[in-house]
């Protein structure tokens, strides 16, 4: 069976299924075929699955096509080119969709995020961050929105870094729509990410999603300005529930909610750079291990 | 190079440690209903004098994902979850190498050995001896690959004396026998079975994860009660009297 059927395949499953998405990603990964999976469900939920496998099949194939030629590229936890630290977390979506080019070296990753309304100071502290990621090597993550986002993502841009920005819409849309200019500025110069179908408008859980996602394609998240209820807090959180580090600007300690989290453990208190990528470096080395 | 803190700091934001209890298994952990066993346990085969679950490994949760990704996934990712479960192996066995050996009626263990893979093709390469033979600290000394699958057809999590082979005959020697996943026994127990036909004295097993669904009766609840983040400082045998066999 050709590798275009097995992402037909997901696509029909996801278009139709009833299952939650991360339970497809798992069915999908342990049965190495989303056709398999495709079979199994039509089988199971007739009524669902009104037409024969083989037209939704060429349906979504056709749907792939179009939306490659409109310049999204969909990966699978099929393909191998589904990014590799994405497949470390257990609430990976099955399908990611690409604007731009996603590279290997993007594995090797930090997202900065923070405030949309960030002062001079937290805008000072993301592109110092980013410009320090990039002279380690690193793809600077992000999530596209104004203030911090924003810095992290144009300084990386201008240090002839590789940045990648992960969106809470479909590819086809901006949010907010202010966005819209870097978001094609980063999709020609790096890639943007989402997990959502193209035409997928913002709502109230899928930027908590996007954060997961964010936090999935990274080795670490650096949250720089943030207030109680913003959605880099939301990240911090996931973060650590995907057992990956996160530093805490030590200027965010003026905040209740950041002094409770740096009590956590895997969080990193940090008022330079260096120190972030000194420590995602010592974590993400995997020759041995020291007591 | 990380050191076994910094990584097990990191885990301990998901690890879920078991604790004896009136309503919890008392060879696996598994939550009961008032039985002093569980199903699995009270109809499968004990040939264990201890079983140490360090966490429960919640399906589909990021422990659950970690034990099956190493294993599944190549690349760097999945060896940085490699190095990441020998930390938490070398931590736990560091401080409760001790506690295990109590609980199966002994002080310490001579030899350290793994449950090979169910699958006869999987187990030539299996990272778990990695793991413990050559990442984890406090066990590489010791390990040796004292069992392989054996050609015998067997389903995948079933019992049998015919599953395992062991690679030589031992002397009374104490095992500790490590696995990933606990989910009714029957990979552990076959292994135990295959250590003791070959001659080994006191077995206890470790197991990073004891599998449990969520969604199962009251297991939500259950795992809810049990402390957050996970204490380094306790077992699920913690203090148990020297020689109080489960």
């Amino acid at each position: 069976m050709p590798v275009q059927d097995e992402s037909a395949a997901l696509v029909a499953l996801l278009r139709n299924g009833r299952r939650p998405w991360q339970l497809y990603a798992n069915l999908v990964e342990e049965a190495g075929s989303a056709i398999a999976v495709l079979e199994r469900e039509c089988g199971e939920q007739a009524s669902l699955f009104g037409d024969p496998m083989r037209e939704q099949i060429a349906r979504a194939a056709a749907e792939i096509e179009a939306w490659s030629a409109e310049g999204m590229r969909l990966l699978t936890v099929l393909d191998p080119g589904f990014p590799e630290n994405l497949r470390g977390v257990h609430d990976r979506p099955p399908l990611v969709f690409a604007a731009g080019r996603l590279e290997p070296g993007d594995a090797r990753s930090v997202a900065v995020v923070g405030a949309r309304m960030a002062s001079a100071r937290g805008l000072g502290a993301a592109r110092s961050i980013a410009e320090q990621l990039v002279a380690r090597g690193f793809t600077v993550v992000s999530g596209l929105a104004a203030g911090i986002d924003t810095a992290a993502h144009t300084s990386a841009l201008a240090c002839g870094g590789r940045t990648v920005g992960v969106i809470g819409t479909g590819l086809r849309r901006s949010y907010p729509p202010e966005n819209a200019a870097l978001q094609r500025r980063i999709a020609g110069e790096g890639a943007v990410i989402s997990q959502f179908w193209p035409d997928a408008p913002p709502s109230r859980r899928s930027f908590p999603m996007r954060n997961a996602v964010m936090s999935g394609l990274t080795l670490a998240t650096v949250v720089v300005e943030a207030s109680h209820t913003s959605g880099s807090r939301m990240q911090a959180r996931l973060a650590l529930a995907h057992g990956r580090p996160v530093f805490l600007v030590a200027t965010l300690l003026e905040h209740d909610w950041a002094r409770e989290f740096s009590r956590r453990p895997g969080t990193h208190v940090v008022a330079r750079a260096e120190e972030i990528t000194a420590i995602v470096e010592r974590l993400t080395s995997t020759g041995e291990l020291v007591a | 190079m990380p050191t076994v803190a910094e990584l097990t700091g990191l885990y301990s934001n998901f690890m879920i440690g078991p604790r004896p209890g009136p309503d919890v298994c008392s060879q696996c952990f598994n939550f009961t209903d008032g039985f002093p066993r569980c199903y699995a346990c009270t109809h499968g085969e004990s040939w264990l004098d201890a079983v140490v679950p360090i966490s429960y490994s919640v399906a589909r949760e990021q422990l659950h994902h970690a034990l099956a990704g190493y294993k599944r996934l190549d690349g760097e990712v999945a060896r940085r979850l490699e190095v990441a479960l020998a930390a938490v192996l070398w931590r736990y066995l560091a401080a409760h190498e001790r506690c295990v050996a109590r609980a199966s009626g002994g002080e310490r263990f001579e030899l350290v050995t793994t449950v090979p893979s169910s699958d006869l093709a999987r187990d030539e390469r299996h990272p778990l001896r990695r793991v413990v033979g050559e990442l984890c600290g406090p066990t590489r000394d010791r390990y040796e690959r004292l069992l392989r699958r054996s050609g015998a057809a067997v389903p995948e999590r079933a019992f049998s004396t015919e599953k395992f082979e062991p690679a030589r005959t031992l002397d009374g020697h104490s095992v500790l026998l490590i696995d990933d996943t606990w989910t009714t026994g029957g990979n552990a127990q076959s292994a135990a079975a295959a250590l003791r036909r070959a001659g080994a004295g006191r077995i206890a097993a470790v197991v990073i994860g004891r599998h449990l669904n969520r969604e199962w009766r009251h297991n939500d609840r259950r795992l809810r009660e049990l402390a957050r983040p996970f204490d380094w400082g306790r077992c699920a045998v913690h203090g148990a009297p020297a020689g109080a066999a489960p």
